[in-house]
């Protein structure tokens, strides 16, 4: 069952010096239950405004995105009630104890206080959070602030979990903590958006993946599929190979967009 | 709306702002310890201030008798000191004396700064050169005083010596009237039997009144802006605005989940601050009976509680305006930082409307409580004084007003965080050569609502300089129309002519040089003369309202008077034509274009007229202009071009200048207008009759053109006859 469908998105911003900026030129992909989708590209492919979109913080300027089969622009209500989003920029409260925190945002969900109880409950010792529950989060590490955002985004229990770039600044033990956190969760079934430059990451993770160049999807497909296709089995490889072909000089990728 | 979403959010921010150190010392501790601490400071330097005596110099004290009243003085606040004569000191006195003939401004200086010094050498704040005559009768007149009245405690000196020397005087007179037989007694004035009938509470509130509710605002203000900041520019660069961005809960109720934060720190600080100030001050006046200005300490007395209640009761309104309009402002900024610096702008925008109510003879009228912030303070001071029947009929619209302020305040600050460049806004830097390339490519028919407002600014900032300058010269008739010219030219049509040349495409569509019809055309004109009366009732009642200082009265007068001896085609063509045209052009036209291709020609109407009003300069025209900029727009909106506006404006003005021009020279009203001017006063004025018919005719011109299509940029040019129009494909 497909419960992400991205239609020919487009977004466009307005720039100061070149008038407007083309984040994302007409995308479309989709994402089934139990599986883990990838989003990769180089900084300012356009991935964290696709995934702004479907957390419905942006709007689209055209196309269609569906989460859950509701309508991003048009239903973001019930869209906000369908996901659990967790990026580098999500960051928590400083002077909130993990505890605290999570508690919030499932009053936020409407959750039952009994029901939320039993629900954090299950949660801090799903993810290992006993230890710091009343840690504020100004005194918490990394790794610890990534647990809380992660519980965050769970706390009402979504069909689709986004992820963008979480794993970004972890060290190496937080990071496969991360990684079997959201194995885990698409074996529970839930559909995962998850979006990285990592290509370890990448190859430990997604099923299927889509790799995005200046707002477009260059390919996608799962990473068997992409290897034959473009004769490559080295992933890291073939990612490069697919951004050259897209016309970028390798000095563009190292340039900066918005993000 | 969620309301529960709202009530999580206002409780966590809450709870969030209480676990803040800073935002707890800024908004509850700095209070409570400020004023207690100004308090102690003030204590010791009266304290510090009673010790200090001045040093009065007395030179030649050898030449007056002995018990002389002047040595033998027991002003406890005053130490004499003779100073003995030497060559140094016969030079400074020489030089005092050059100092009074010499009329060469650096000479001057020059004795100044040498007499300072002699001064200082003696350590003495005054000195008193006793002359040789001193041993006469009128010893006073004798005496040369030497001051510096730069020196603050010279000045102290002065005035204790002056009172000295008036106490002497009136003792010696005294003695002599009682050696003649006369009793002194009779030279006192009989005391009059003065009855104070206000009640002691508002007597005592009088200073308080002027002082607290300017307090509570800057308070209020200041409380409600650094929460503010916080909580938007806060949260944006710590990341955590996004993380409530994806949350179910909707922007709307965000803000207001945001806002009843910022009202509750705002009101807390207002209220701390002023609970903090006035128990400091009641016990500081407590302390300072029986010192001097005792009387003055006496006279502010604690304020009535009544009166604190009702200063607490309306801190509420103005604190939730406050509150919106720093939310909206916080939530443009990007960091705390940046946060900081719009603080300033808010501060400057809030204080001359905190200072009104300050001034002498400002009080609550109908002019007054309709200004926001001003209007509230009056109302807050008129129930503090007791004044409930004024303060009852004025409630309605103070209130109206408060409420009308935090509404489009909180929209606004809806909008904010509703507006995706605003809430994720990337910090490119400013490049003016980026912009101005940009502005270039992408110039179209008409303006952006931007280059137009920033050309009413310019307008009114140049007008603003202009007026400074041209109200130096002389008012003669010449200098009048080369000051029209200028300002109309040269200051309103010349920016627009320029900025619609360099950022459109089309000169004609960005001045809205349209095409208009004979019909529209004569109904617009017909509508200027049937609408004059009303706009003189309205300008007549405004005067009245907000009354004008005699010396613009004065320089009214003076004008009208000017414009009277001149030939009335040179005044129709000066003050009507020109102004009609220039003024139509800048405001209906590229001022307007811009608007309405942007935001609509609801805002287009809207901010053109306010422009319109601003250009005028005078509070007064102000009211009244903008007041017609809204009809123009409309009008302007209606019929698609500045066209029909012009012969609005130029008729309206021609009417204006012939009743003053009229009036001013005494003309009687010839007979075939009689049955709709009169003479009142010597002054022209319209018939009753004229005045309620007018409205009605008024009304189905309006209606009339109401009917018209609406504006459309893509009428022809008015310069292209409707005749060719119609036939070309």
């Amino acid at each position: 069952m497909e419960l992400v469908q991205v239609q020919n998105l487009t977004k466009i911003y307005p720039d100061s010096v070149s008038g407007e900026y083309r984040a994302l030129d007409g995308i479309s992909f989709s994402a089934k239950a139990g599986e883990v989708f990838g989003l990769l590209g180089p900084n300012g492919a356009g991935k964290t405004t696709a995934l702004r979109i479907l957390a419905t913080i942006l709007k689209p300027t055209s196309g269609q995105a569906k989460v859950f089969h509701f309508d991003v622009a048009t239903q973001a209500d019930y869209v906000r009630h369908s996901i659990g989003f967790v990026s580098n920029n999500t960051a928590i409260y400083d002077r909130m104890s993990a505890w605290e925190m999570v508690e919030y945002f499932g009053k936020l969900y409407g959750i039952e206080e009994d029901a939320l109880e039993e629900r954090m409950h299950f949660m801090f010792d799903q993810l290992q959070m006993r230890d710091f529950r009343d840690c504020p989060g100004a005194k918490m590490s990394t790794g610890m602030k990534q647990k809380v955002s992660i519980a965050r985004a769970l706390v009402h229990d979504p069909p689709v979990l986004i992820f963008d770039e979480a794993s970004l600044g972890l060290d190496v033990l937080v990071a496969r903590a991360l990684q079997l956190i959201v194995k885990d969760l698409r074996d529970q079934g839930k559909c995962i958006i998850y979006s990285t430059h990592i290509m370890r990451e990448v190859e430990r993770l997604c099923d299927r993946v889509a790799i995005m160049y200046k707002g477009r999807i260059v390919d996608t497909g799962t990473l068997d599929e992409l290897a034959e296709r473009h004769h490559q089995g080295d992933f890291e490889e073939l990612f490069y190979q697919l951004l050259l072909r897209g016309d970028a000089p390798m000095e563009s990728l190292f340039a900066g967009g918005v993000s | 709306m969620n309301w529960t979403h709202v009530k999580l959010i206002f409780e966590r921010e809450v709870r969030d702002q209480l676990r803040d150190r800073r935002t707890m010392f800024t908004i509850f501790f700095l209070p409570l310890l400020l004023y207690p601490l100004m308090g102690m400071v003030m204590f010791e330097v009266a304290q510090f201030h009673k010790q200090e005596d001045v040093v009065i110099g007395v030179v030649n004290a050898d030449k007056l008798p002995a018990n002389h009243p002047l040595i033998e003085s027991k002003d406890v606040s005053i130490q004499w000191k003779r100073v003995d004569r030497d060559a140094q000191l016969d030079h400074f006195l020489e030089s005092t004396s050059n100092f009074s003939e010499e009329s060469n401004q650096r000479e001057k200086t020059q004795y100044s700064k040498s007499i300072e010094q002699t001064l200082k050498q003696y350590e003495i704040d005054l000195l008193v050169h006793v002359s040789e005559a001193a041993a006469n009768e009128d010893w006073i007149s004798s005496l040369k005083v030497i001051s510096n009245q730069r020196w603050e405690r010279s000045v102290v000196a002065s005035t204790l010596f002056q009172a000295r020397m008036e106490q002497i005087h009136k003792d010696s007179l005294q003695d002599k009237l009682a050696h003649a037989g006369v009793d002194s007694a009779s030279l006192e004035m009989p005391r009059l039997n003065w009855v104070d009938v206000s009640p002691p509470d508002s007597k005592r509130s009088i200073i308080w009144t002027k002082i607290l509710p300017f307090v509570m605002l800057v308070w209020a203000l200041t409380g409600a802006f650094y929460p503010a900041i916080d909580l938007c520019a806060g949260e944006k660069e710590r990341g955590t605005l996004e993380t409530l961005l994806c949350s179910p809960a909707r922007r709307r109720e965000i803000v207001w989940g945001k806002l009843l934060t910022i009202l509750c720190f705002s009101l807390g600080t207002a209220i701390l601050n002023l609970l903090s100030m006035y128990t400091t001050a009641s016990v500081v006046m407590t302390r300072f009976r029986g010192s001097p200005g005792s009387e003055m300490m006496a006279a502010m007395g604690p304020l009535p509680l009544h009166a604190l209640a009702w200063l607490l009761l309306l801190v509420l309104p103005i604190s939730a305006m406050f509150s919106a309009l720093a939310l909206a402002v916080a939530s443009l900024a990007r960091s705390t930082k940046e946060g900081q610096y719009y603080l300033m702008p808010l501060l400057l925008v809030g204080m001359p409307l905190v200072m009104l109510p300050m001034v002498p003879g400002v009080t609550l009228a109908p002019g007054t409580s309709v200004i926001p912030v001003t209007g509230a303070i009056l109302l807050s001071r008129a129930l503090m004084d007791g004044e409930y029947l004024q303060a009852f009929l004025h409630f309605p619209t103070v209130s109206a007003v408060t409420l009308f302020c935090t509404l489009l305040a909180t929209r606004w600050a809806v909008r904010q965080f509703e507006s995706e460049s605003v809430m994720f806004r990337d910090g490119a830097r400013t490049s003016m050569k980026h912009w101005i390339r940009d502005a270039w490519r992408k110039r179209e028919a008409t303006p952006t609502a931007n280059e137009s407002i920033l050309c009413g600014l310019l307008i009114l900032v140049s007008l603003f300089f202009g007026r400074l300058s041209i109200s130096a010269t002389e008012l003669t008739w010449i200098s009048i129309v080369q000051s029209t010219l200028v300002i109309q030219i040269g200051m309103m049509l010349a920016p627009a002519l320029i900025m619609a040349t360099i950022l459109t495409k089309s000169l004609r569509q960005s001045l809205r040089l349209n095409s208009f019809s004979f019909r529209e055309l004569l109904a617009c004109a017909a509508l200027a003369v049937v609408l004059h009366p009303t706009y003189s009732v309205l300008a007549s009642i405004i005067g009245h309202e907000y009354k004008l200082g005699e010396e613009t009265v004065a320089l009214l007068q003076q004008f009208d008077l000017i414009l009277s001896a001149a030939p009335i085609w040179s005044v129709v063509l000066v003050m009507a034509l020109i102004p009609a045209v220039c003024e139509e052009i800048v405001f209906r036209g590229f001022i307007f274009s811009g608007l309405q291709r942007d935001s609509g020609h609801v805002r287009a109407v809207l901010l053109s007229a306010l422009l319109f009003g601003l250009s005028h300069g005078v509070l007064q025209q102000t009211i009244t202009a903008s007041l017609v900029g809204l009809l123009l727009g409309w009008i302007a909106y209606r019929t698609g071009g500045v066209g029909c506006t012009i012969v609005f404006h130029f008729v309206h003005n021609t009417i204006s200048m012939l009743i003053a021009t009229s009036s001013s020279r005494g003309d009687m009203v010839p007979e075939w207008i009689s049955w709709a001017v009169t003479t009142d006063q010597g002054a022209w004025a319209y018939t009753d009759t004229w005045n309620t018919l007018s409205v009605g005719v008024a009304i189905s011109l309006i209606a009339w053109i109401a009917t018209m299509r609406a504006s459309s940029s893509s009428r022809t040019p008015f310069f292209v006859p409707s005749k060719i129009k119609s036939v070309s494909p």
